[in-house]
This record gives structure tokens, C-alpha cells and sequence, in this order.
């Protein structure tokens, strides 16, 4: 991994199109400007993190079904009923 | 050709309707294609299917079902990698984790599995968009989604090309 250090201020380019500036710095929080072309996808990395985690989340056990599918279905319907 | 899966048996399913994911779902980024089985009843959920492996499935739900006007900006390099020509090709789902509690189905727009349905492309997309939770609870706007299904025939005839329709067969 390539480190760098960077004073407030300053910054870095990555590439031709990309640049990543420290905007501020407190204690231990750092400010990031990022500026890239509108094709490249910038997140913070806690966001994949958690969509990773959720999509296993919802790899549903082996043995739940269809049926059971329908069933939870009319559960959800039965509650909007009744906030009606 | 047949697929062997756990939660169906053996399902016959075109190999034209098989849709390759590019990169695959985050976390399951082995499996690369898919098949959508719909159902024959009213309940929206479908199930994304994975044709390498029999075990995995997702349950999904179209995301415009859920929230009716779902927008999203899709970067010209989701664009590219999906070959889509015009916004009518594009099908997005969001996958829902499924609890026996109702409360506790949450369905993730965050990150919607967006599908091109003329080329059988699709991939999971982060999306900018932060205000769409990855946790949003189905509750939420469950009457909303009742009228949604039904008024979405647009949407389900677009779907009708990729789907193969096994689930909700033995009755209400």
C-alpha cells in the first residue's frame, strides 16, 4: 500500500481524473473532498459493507419455502389492515 | 434445460431467460448467473434463483412496487456494463429479508439488482442516492405496495420476458 502524509489543504490525484483534497481535520476526523468523473462510484466503504452483510442476511435458510413466503406475505397485508 | 434447486425440486427453465450478473451480489460474487421465478398468485415477491448454485436465492420485490416513484441516476458506466439503450429495458428489484414477523421484512433500496431485460444483464447497484435505506420496512407502505401490484402491469409485462413463472402454484 502506498502511504502518504498530507497537510490541510493539500492533495492527492489519483490517476488523470481523480483528486482526493483534506478539507479539514479535527481530532480524529478527517474531511476528504473527492472529486471524480460522474463514472466512478465513490462510497464510503462501511456502505458495502453493509449491503454485503444484509444480502447474506437475506440468503434465506434451505428449508424456507414458497409457502412460507405467501404466508409472510398476508401477515404484512394483515398488519396495514390494521392500522386502518 | 433443468435445474436442480433446493427450494423448488426440478424446474425446467429457457436458457434464454438466464440473466448474468456482472460482479455477481456483494458477498455472493462467485455466482454470476441467475433466473427470476415468478409466480402465479398475487403476492409480489419473486425469487432471484442462482443457476450455479441449486441453494442460493433471494427473495425479491420490484422496486417501483414498493415505492412508486423510485428514482435513480444510473452512472454512464452502469450503463455501459448493462448495454441498455432506453430506460424501458431496465427492471429494478430489491431484495427483501424475510422474517416470520412482518414488522421485521425489511426490503433493501439501497442497493436495487438492476436488469436490463433485452440483453439479460444485471448487477447490483450502490446507489448515490443516500435517502433510500438499506433497511426499509415493508410495513411501511404495505397498502401502498397492494395497489402498487395491481396497477403495475407495465412493469410485469416488461418482467414477463426474464421471468419463469413456478412459484404460487398450489393455491391461495
Amino acid at each position: 500500500m502506498l502511504i502518504l502524509t498530507r497537510k490541510l489543504g493539500q492533495a492527492i490525484k489519483i490517476g488523470e481524473n481523480i483528486t482526493v483534497s483534506v478539507i479539514d481535520v479535527k481530532g480524529k476526523q478527517v474531511r476528504l473532498g473527492i472529486q471524480a468523473p460522474d463514472d466512478v462510484t465513490v462510497h464510503r466503504e462501511e456502505v458495502y459493507q453493509l449491503i454485503q452483510q444484509q444480502n447474506i442476511l437475506a440468503q434465506t435458510s434451505k428449508d424456507f419455502d414458497d409457502k412460507e413466503l405467501s404466508n409472510v406475505w398476508n401477515r404484512i397485508m394483515g398488519v396495514g389492515e390494521e392500522d386502518e | 434445460m433443468k435445474l436442480t434447486t433446493v427450494r423448488f425440486g426440478d424446474i425446467a427453465i429457457e436458457e434464454s431467460k438466464i440473466i448474468t450478473m456482472k460482479g455477481g451480489i456483494l458477498g455472493f460474487q462467485h455466482i454470476k448467473q441467475y433466473v427470476l421465478l415468478g409466480r402465479s398468485d398475487n403476492v409480489p415477491f419473486q425469487w432471484l434463483q442462482a443457476v450455479d448454485d441449486g441453494a442460493v436465492a433471494f427473495v425479491v420485490i420490484n422496486s417501483f412496487i414498493v415505492v412508486h416513484d423510485y428514482q435513480f441516476t444510473l452512472p454512464d458506466k452502469e450503463r455501459m456494463l448493462l448495454e441498455i439503450d432506453s430506460s424501458d429495458d431496465v427492471c429494478s428489484f430489491s431484495i427483501a429479508t424475510i422474517k416470520s414477523k412482518p414488522f421485521q421484512v425489511t426490503v433493501n433500496l439501497r442497493a436495487p439488482v438492476v436488469i436490463n431485460v433485452k440483453k439479460n444483464l444485471g448487477k447490483q447497484i450502490v446507489l448515490k442516492e443516500e435517502a433510500y435505506p438499506i433497511q426499509y420496512r415493508l410495513v411501511q407502505s404495505s397498502q401502498a405496495v397492494k395497489s402498487n401490484n395491481q396497477s403495475f402491469e407495465a412493469e410485469k409485462k416488461k418482467i414477463s420476458a426474464i421471468e419463469t413463472v413456478v412459484a404460487g402454484q398450489s393455491g391461495r
